[in-house]
């Protein structure tokens, strides 16, 4: 029984698999922007480049490793170790077999409590290296959860309020149950978990804590080498962590179908998340950040609350 | 909101919106610039007294090095003083193809600078499609001249080839699909909402500022001014072509995209129907070695805008002295003037507006005694 764990925690659905999905995603990610972009994106290493994200994570693994003189070290240090850990810590909580690793009555609230802390990472990595590009790109990463935490919160809340659970899994048995997803019971808390989540891992439109051309590479700027390597691959993880938590809060989960595998199914709706995240960042412009905060205040929150009205007086779910 | 003490931020010379070293010191008022101080001299090659030690024929090869991306523009503005210093008839043929060369230079600067605005505003698929199309122009010019880059078809008397008629109906077809993906783009221009926002009302330069501080080209169009050295004082055979001189009432960075997107298609027109005139004959006739004491100036309207060579000749084979104005040079002080007001993170965008090439552009080193 406690080997059964050990597996379950270190291999399968445990870290090695997920690490395996994150690259994997990435992969996808990568692949289908340039595709989109009218390129052909990661080719040589592997089949279609397929290997490309570990190449590339074992490349960074073995660069010089820089500590800026004036950074504080401690917490420049144990900070990309944090920010890899806790989106697999989010993950565990997030039913991806069928069943999560960790499951209790409460975890959609300690989810949002995971991707507040992701943020707060975030802050305190782009802080602690003193730079001046990591300083505003911090300080734009704050400004910016401070904007989609909220309605992020409320779109996870919507399909709790209907299935009176707080629980992600009993969430997902309920769709497979009733057979019947959010996305189509309450559309809105779809698009606006959607747009939080883009803005969650900062990519176009709200890529502003990390936009290359005003800031350098934001709060990123003076990591290299492993830890590069360990923020990159928390930002896999993260996507992993998105997909898979929109795939199962209003896609069903993993529902079994057939004789297909649970994992199988859910894998490859929360692609169908990932090629939609892919496509949108791909076809908008950055916003500033002034103008993304405002939108989320004056549309995005707003929008959130009426369908928390519509799903309170019995209209979806 | 003022916090009543300004933040000093450096920006350059190392930064991944300046494609080339320059410095700005924006005196930061919360998210507002409320001064800039610019430092130039960081690329100063020497380029003018390197034009006093060698011959004119060798100072073509310089010239076309003066810049990177508008190569034509230059050795166009070269040949042109030195032939008004012999002076010296440069046969139709010629003229007509040195004027098919600089219309698909502006079209692949033009293209570039829209692609690069569009990834300023973090749309990097606009960029990479602009790109592509870039690319297929960069084989056009290599197909007529042999290189991408410097072109190096322009020479003293007229230049050093033709282009057949394969070629021209090659460009001709090209020109069709170019001037309908154009287009495509620039739908995608005026109805992104992002890039709207990004761009409408951000770095608004006044048709008074513009004329005063002397801006040029795109950047002076785009403010409503219609000035363009094609026709105002029309060389090469500009002034036997029919063309519109694209304005814009905008003044803002998004006037200066459309301004730049029209005169792409306007470009496109201007080959195909100096490819439909073009006339028989010679493309080259000899130029002399010496040239006797004598001044000219030259104005090419380059993609960036008004580009001014200078040229006196003493009657040697060398000229006694040479000066170039590069258009970026017109544009810095309207920059300066445009940034002031606007929030950091237009900064770029504004920056990128104006199409700068630094390194064209800098003629002096400035060398601070006391730091």
């Amino acid at each position: 029984m406690v080997l059964y764990e050990i597996v379950g925690v270190f291999i399968y659905p445990g870290i090695a698999f997920l690490f395996g999905l994150a690259f994997l995603y990435e992969w996808i990610d990568r692949k289908f922007f340039a595709r989109v972009q009218n390129r052909i994106g990661p080719l040589y290493t592997g089949r279609s480049g397929i290997l490309q994200p570990v190449a590339d994570f074992i490349k960074l693994l073995s660069k010089e490793d820089i500590v800026p003189a004036s950074c504080e070290k401690p917490i420049f240090s144990v900070i990309p170790i944090v920010y890899a850990t806790l989106p697999l810590i989010a993950l565990f909580v997030i039913p991806i077999t069928g069943s999560a690793l960790i499951a209790f009555e409460g975890d959609v609230i300690f989810l949002m409590f995971v991707s507040a802390l992701i943020t707060l990472t975030v802050f305190l990595a782009g802080w602690s290296s003193a730079g001046s590009f990591s300083r505003i790109g911090s300080i734009r990463s704050a400004l910016q959860m401070l904007s989609y935490e909220i309605p992020f919160g409320l779109a996870l809340i919507g399909p709790a309020i209907s299935t009176h659970s707080l629980s992600l899994t009993k969430i997902a048995q309920w769709q497979a149950a009733n057979s019947s997803w959010f996305l189509w019971l309450q559309p809105i808390g779809f698009a606006v978990v959607l747009i939080s989540l883009l803005a969650e891992l900062e990519l176009v439109p709200f890529d502003i804590p990390e936009a290359e051309t005003e800031i350098v590479a934001g709060w990123l700027t003076e990591y290299g080498g492993r830890r590069l390597a360990l923020f990159r691959l928390g930002k896999d993880l993260e996507l992993v962590m998105a997909s898979t938590l929109v795939a199962s809060l209003y896609l069903g989960g993993a529902q079994p179908l057939f004789f297909i595998p649970p994992v199988v199914i859910l894998i490859l709706k929360s692609i169908i998340v990932l090629l939609l995240i892919s496509f949108i960042r791909a076809i908008f412009a950055r916003f500033r950040i002034d103008q993304m905060t405002s939108g989320m205040w004056t549309y995005l929150l707003p929008l959130m609350i009426v369908q928390i009205l519509l799903v309170q007086f019995g209209i979806g779910g | 909101m003022s916090y009543g003490s300004t933040i000093k931020v450096p920006f350059g010379p190392q930064h991944p919106a300046l494609k080339e070293p320059e410095y700005f010191l924006f005196e930061v008022d919360g998210d507002i610039v409320v001064k800039v101080t610019p430092r130039i001299g960081y690329v100063h090659r020497g380029v003018e007294k390197a034009f006093e030690q060698e011959t004119y024929l060798h100072n073509l090869y310089l010239a076309e090095r003066i810049c990177g991306i508008c190569s034509h523009a230059h050795t166009t503005c070269y040949t042109q003083t030195v032939e008004g210093l012999i002076p010296l008839e440069v046969p139709p043929r010629a003229v007509y193809i040195r004027l098919i060369m600089a219309e698909l230079e502006r079209l692949h600067s033009h293209s570039l600078w829209v692609g690069i605005a569009a990834h300023e505003a973090g749309f990097d698929t606009l960029f990479m499609y602009l790109w592509r199309d870039r690319e297929m122009i960069m084989d056009l010019m290599e197909e007529i001249s042999g290189n991408r880059v410097t072109h190096a078809i322009n020479t003293i008397g007229g230049v050093r080839r033709d282009i057949t008629s394969e070629q021209a109906n090659k460009i001709k077809k090209f020109m069709d699909k170019f001037e309908a993906n154009v287009k495509e783009y620039m739908k995608v221009l005026e109805t992104e909402q992002t890039f709207l926002k990004r761009t409408k009302g951000v770095g608004i330069l006044k048709p008074r500022d513009a004329i005063s501080l002397c801006a040029v080209g795109p950047t002076l169009r785009a403010s409503g001014i219609k000035s363009d050295v094609r026709a105002d004082d029309p060389y090469l055979a500009y002034g036997e072509i029919p063309f519109n001189v694209i304005t814009h009432d905008g003044c803002d960075v998004y006037a200066r995209t459309i301004v730049r997107c029209e005169e792409m298609i306007e470009s496109a027109n201007i080959i195909r129907y100096a490819l439909d005139h073009l006339p028989e004959g010679k493309i080259k006739v000899p130029p002399p070695r010496t040239i006797a004491p004598n001044e000219s100036v030259g104005r090419v309207e380059a993609p960036r805008g008004e580009l001014i060579h200078y040229a006196r000749s003493n009657g040697t084979a060398k000229p006694e002295r040479y000066k170039v104005r590069a258009p970026t040079l017109g544009n810095l002080a309207s920059v300066c003037q445009t940034l002031i007001g606007a929030h950091v993170a237009d900064i770029p965008m504004i920056l990128a507006g104006i199409d700068p090439c630094f390194s064209c552009m800098d003629r002096v080193v400035i060398i601070n005694k006391d730091a």
